[in-house]
């Protein structure tokens, strides 16, 4: 069977026929079925540079995987850890001091509500996933907590195609008109902030529209957006 | 009452293979994981997904929770009156739906969380069941909840010495038995087969079975089309993305 590069499949098609020998390397939304590779979910077929074939869909809900940057809202304080909500299937615990330069003296004051970008460190299936707000060198990276702006939610295809390299065409036609800050967790939470509301609104508004349209598409549309809004 | 004119017609102008005109929509509810309506002609049914979540109740620790409940809307049919969620058949139709959906889920995937499934009948004119299925089947789909297979599902029935594809209401009231049956077309595997209602020779018990076999696969071809529709229209699926 072919693999074109935009086969669009549905739960249950085949993908491949399992060869005689030699490797293959699946990914999320590829299950091995009766001796053959069948889809397990809707959407487009996809092959990383190194063979693995996945398949690329689109869900509101986030499945952990380790060294993910995500938004997450920040639910409760324990003893040892915040409690912090990242949109999966279970909360995540944020250790006290998983922050840069965080001793026992000075936790930050996170309460219920509160916004954090951190690093997923641990995500068992049996286990509840784990956060660090530092980079593998212990570094803060640009994560730690978000205060003021807004967050709004994207679902898993639109954060792939906006955190792709290079820059999304519409957050390039924003950055280009507008100074503000957005972060774009992996898990389908985004948090904007800008000198002027108006700003914020705006972005999240454009960002929002991405959803259902093509990057180019998307991209062109916010430049009109923009260009009618400095007009 | 006539159910099958002569000239082979239905009460409601179908021949009796044919089945009514099926439409589908996904993600109609903006706050549900997933979300999808189905239409078999009158019959019309929205179902939510939520999960997987964190379970409320007993977790498993190697698989999936599914739970399940189907409300009828008071407004459905002919007679404005309240229709529960609770009654024996709204348990005996939720109790179906989960353990045939479950069935379709790669559960060991997903330890220790729960799938809920919310039906609605927002018109009821006969194969609730199937319309269920059908319209849960889209949702789970939409939610990208890994999925073993496709299920379409129909009803046959068995009036006037004639099989019946696709029943309406009228039919189904007419006394003779009712087949609704749930079918995976790339595994060729039937995953639910009822016969409520009535007797039946084996003979025409096989007769009634492959019709449904045959328009379980029609009712797929055209759900597999309004999700591989709606998949394309995202972004996902654009060359550009």
């Amino acid at each position: 069977m072919s693999l074109g590069a935009s086969q669009v499949l549905g739960p249950g098609d085949p993908v491949l026929e399992l060869p005689e020998s030699g490797e293959v390397r699946i990914g999320s939304g590829v299950r091995l079925q009766d001796g053959c590779m069948a889809a397990s979910k809707a959407g487009r077929l996809q092959r990383t540079n190194r063979g693995k074939l996945w398949i690329k869909g689109r869900q509101k809900k986030y499945i952990p995987r380790v060294d993910d940057a995500v938004v997450g809202i920040v639910r409760d304080r324990l003893p040892e850890n915040f409690i912090v909500d990242i949109n999966g299937p279970f909360n995540a615990d944020l250790p006290l001091l998983a922050f840069e330069n965080v001793t026992r003296r000075n936790i930050p004051a996170l309460k219920a509500g509160d916004l954090v970008y951190a690093r997923v460190t641990a995500a068992d299936r049996d286990l509840h996933p784990v956060l660090a707000c530092t980079n593998a060198l212990g570094k803060a990276a640009g994560m730690g907590p978000l205060s003021g702006g807004m967050t709004f939610s994207v679902s898993s295809a639109t954060v792939a195609s906006l955190l792709a390299v290079p820059p999304h065409p519409a957050l390039a036609a924003l950055g280009a008109a507008f100074k503000f800050e957005v972060v774009v967790g992996v898990n389908g939470l985004c948090w904007v902030d800008a000198d002027k509301l108006a700003t914020c609104v705006l972005v999240a508004n454009c960002i929002r529209n991405c959803e259902d349209l093509g990057a180019e598409e998307a991209g062109a549309v916010t430049k009109r957006i923009v260009q009618a809004m400095a007009g | 009452m006539e159910y099958v004119t002569p000239e082979g017609l239905r009460t409601d102008g179908r021949r009796p293979r044919e089945l009514r005109k099926l439409g589908c929509q996904l993600g109609t509810l903006e706050s549900a994981d997933g979300s999808a309506t189905c239409e078999m002609g009158f019959t019309k049914v929205l179902a939510a997904v939520f999960g997987p979540r964190d379970t409320a109740g007993k977790l498993h620790p190697d698989r999936a929770v599914v739970r399940c409940q189907v409300a009828t809307a008071p407004f459905s049919a002919g007679e404005r009156r309240r229709r529960g969620k609770r009654g024996p058949l709204a348990t005996e139709q939720a109790a179906t739906i989960r353990e045939t959906l479950a069935e379709n889920i790669h559960l060991e995937l997903l330890p220790r969380t729960q799938i809920d499934l919310y039906f609605h009948v927002l018109q009821a004119d006969g194969g609730i069941l199937s319309t269920c299925l059908n319209a849960g089947m889209l949702a789970l789909a939409d939610a990208g909840i890994p999925l073993k297979d496709l299920v379409g599902s129909c009803t046959v029935g068995y009036l006037e010495s004639t099989p019946l594809l696709d029943l309406n209401y009228i039919e189904e009231s007419g006394g003779g038995p009712l087949l609704p049956m749930a079918y995976q077309p790339n595994m060729d595997k039937i995953l639910m087969l009822q016969m409520d209602k009535g007797k039946l020779p084996v003979e025409t018990f096989e007769v009634l079975a492959t019709l449904a076999t045959e328009g379980c696969r029609a009712v797929t071809g055209q759900i597999r089309q309004s999700l591989m529709n709606h998949t394309k229209q995202l972004a996902v699926a654009r060359g550009s993305v």
